[in-house]
Formats: structure tokens, sequence, C-alpha cells
């Protein structure tokens, strides 16, 4: 990584690009993957697929936020990502201890495994963005 | 049923394969376009430009087999794919395009990705209900 470019830092310059390139993939994976979950099979379980319909308006939020680079945006974002961040951690335990609450995948099932644990990287990775280009004052 | 003879019908496989191995070679372009410090060029533009295309062609061919009367084991989450698959490119050119710099290709890189793994899973839900 170059060394962050003095001035004016925006969420969205540099490697933010590729962090809201990666948001945006999951915002689609997540909404599209619930969506088709609710229409065909709500009664299945529809805590899981909640918790998709969940995940998936976070994950957009936080594309739209960190896209957007404003300093209330910021602030949305940082938000959007720390409950993401507890959503992957608490879904992702309770699915390890008790697989019978969630007998359908979400994006956040074994702290996103069947996504190769991004959705558990991506948030730390997140917040750690937002931390890097926070504003000076 | 018909089923199984429209699900034989190997254009799909033979374009599934084309999409995986055109949209993966993109992500190596992005990924070395990004070493190189260089924003994605011309030629690597029209490159994703023309892999969007294979993958709107692998769209279109699949929603022919499904009007056809070919029932996928999860037709809703088939159709999800076959819809969303084709919108990736498009947004990450735009995206790369906003700010020019290595980072635009690993935009690119990261639809290239995203593209050969849903086509993966297509592939692998295009068996017969």
């Amino acid at each position: 990584m170059v060394p962050a470019p003095t001035g004016e830092r925006s969420t969205r310059s540099g490697p933010g690009k590729v962090l809201i390139a990666v948001y945006g993939v999951f915002a689609l994976a997540a909404c599209a993957r619930a969506g088709v979950q609710i229409a065909t099979r709500f009664s299945e379980a529809p805590l899981a697929y909640l918790l998709s319909a969940l995940a998936g308006v976070i994950y957009l939020l936080a594309t739209i936020m960190l896209a957007r680079g404003t300093r209330t945006s910021r602030r949305i974002a940082t938000v959007a990502l720390l409950v993401e961040l507890v959503g992957v951690l608490v879904v992702g335990t309770l699915s390890v201890l008790d697989p019978e609450a969630f007998p359908r995948a979400t994006v956040w099932s074994v702290y996103g495994i069947g996504y190769g644990f991004v959705p558990l990287i991506l948030p730390i990775v997140g917040l750690g963005w937002l931390y890097a280009t926070r504003p000076t004052r | 049923m018909e089923a199984r003879q429209v699900q034989s019908c190997p254009v799909i496989t033979v374009l599934a394969y084309a999409v995986m191995a055109l949209s993966g070679a993109m992500v190596v372009w992005g990924l070395i376009t990004a070493v190189a410090d260089k924003p994605p060029g011309k030629a690597q533009l029209l490159y994703a430009a023309g892999v969007e295309i294979v993958t709107l062609v692998q769209s279109i061919v699949a929603f022919v087999v499904l009007a056809q009367g070919f029932r996928p084991d999860e037709l809703a989450t088939t159709i999800g794919y076959l819809i969303g698959i084709v919108v990736l490119i498009p947004v990450a050119w735009f995206w790369a395009n906003v700010e020019r710099t290595r980072f635009s290709g690993v935009v690119l890189a990261v639809a290239g990705l995203a593209v050969a793994v849903m086509t993966l899973r297509l592939l692998q839900l295009w068996i017969p209900a």
C-alpha cells in the first residue's frame, strides 16, 4: 500500500475504492439471497431469513455511505459497520453453539464461512479504513 | 420428461466455462495493472466490456432454456444469479472510472472474481429439479 497522500482523504479514494467494490458485491449477494429466501420459503426459517435481509440492508447502507464519504455518511457508515461486526460475531457464535437455531444458512453463519470469512474480515477492515481516513481537526 | 434432454444442451456448460476463463483473466489483468501502479488501460476496459457481453449471452441463453421448460434444482436462486451476474461488470466499470488509479484495476478484479464464482454456482445449480 502506498502511503496516504497528504491533504483531504475521502473514504472512497485509493484503497477505499476496492473496499466499496467488495461491499457492493456483498450488498448484491446478501440482498438477492434474502429476497429469494423470503419470496420462496420464508416459513422454513423466518429468523435466519430476516437476518439475511438485515445483513443485506446493512451491506447496502455501508456501500452507499462509504461511497459518499461526507462527514454524516462517515458516521452512518461507522454505525453500520459496528452493527455488521456485532451481527457476524453474534450470529457466527450462535450458529456454532446452537446449529438448530439456524437451520438455514445466512451470510453470517459460522462467521461467514460460506463466503470465505470475508463477512468477518470486512467490517474490521472497514472500521480500520474509517479510522485511517478520519478527518483531522 | 424432456427436462433431461434440455439439460444436456451443452451450450450452457461451454458458455459457463468460457465466462469463468474470461473473468478469471480479468482478475489477473486487474491485479497486474494494480501491482504495476497503473490505472486500467483502454484495452483492459474493452476486454471487461467483452466479458460482460459473453456474460450477458450466458444469461440470455439460460433464460431461453428456462423458457423452454427446463427447471433447475433451485429455480428462484438460479434466476437471481442470472440477473445479478450481469450488473456486476457495468457497475465495476463505472466505479473504476470515477477516479482512475491502480485501485481501479482491483475493482475490475473484484467484479471478475464475483462473476467467476457466480458462474461456478450457476453451473452447480444447473441440474434438473
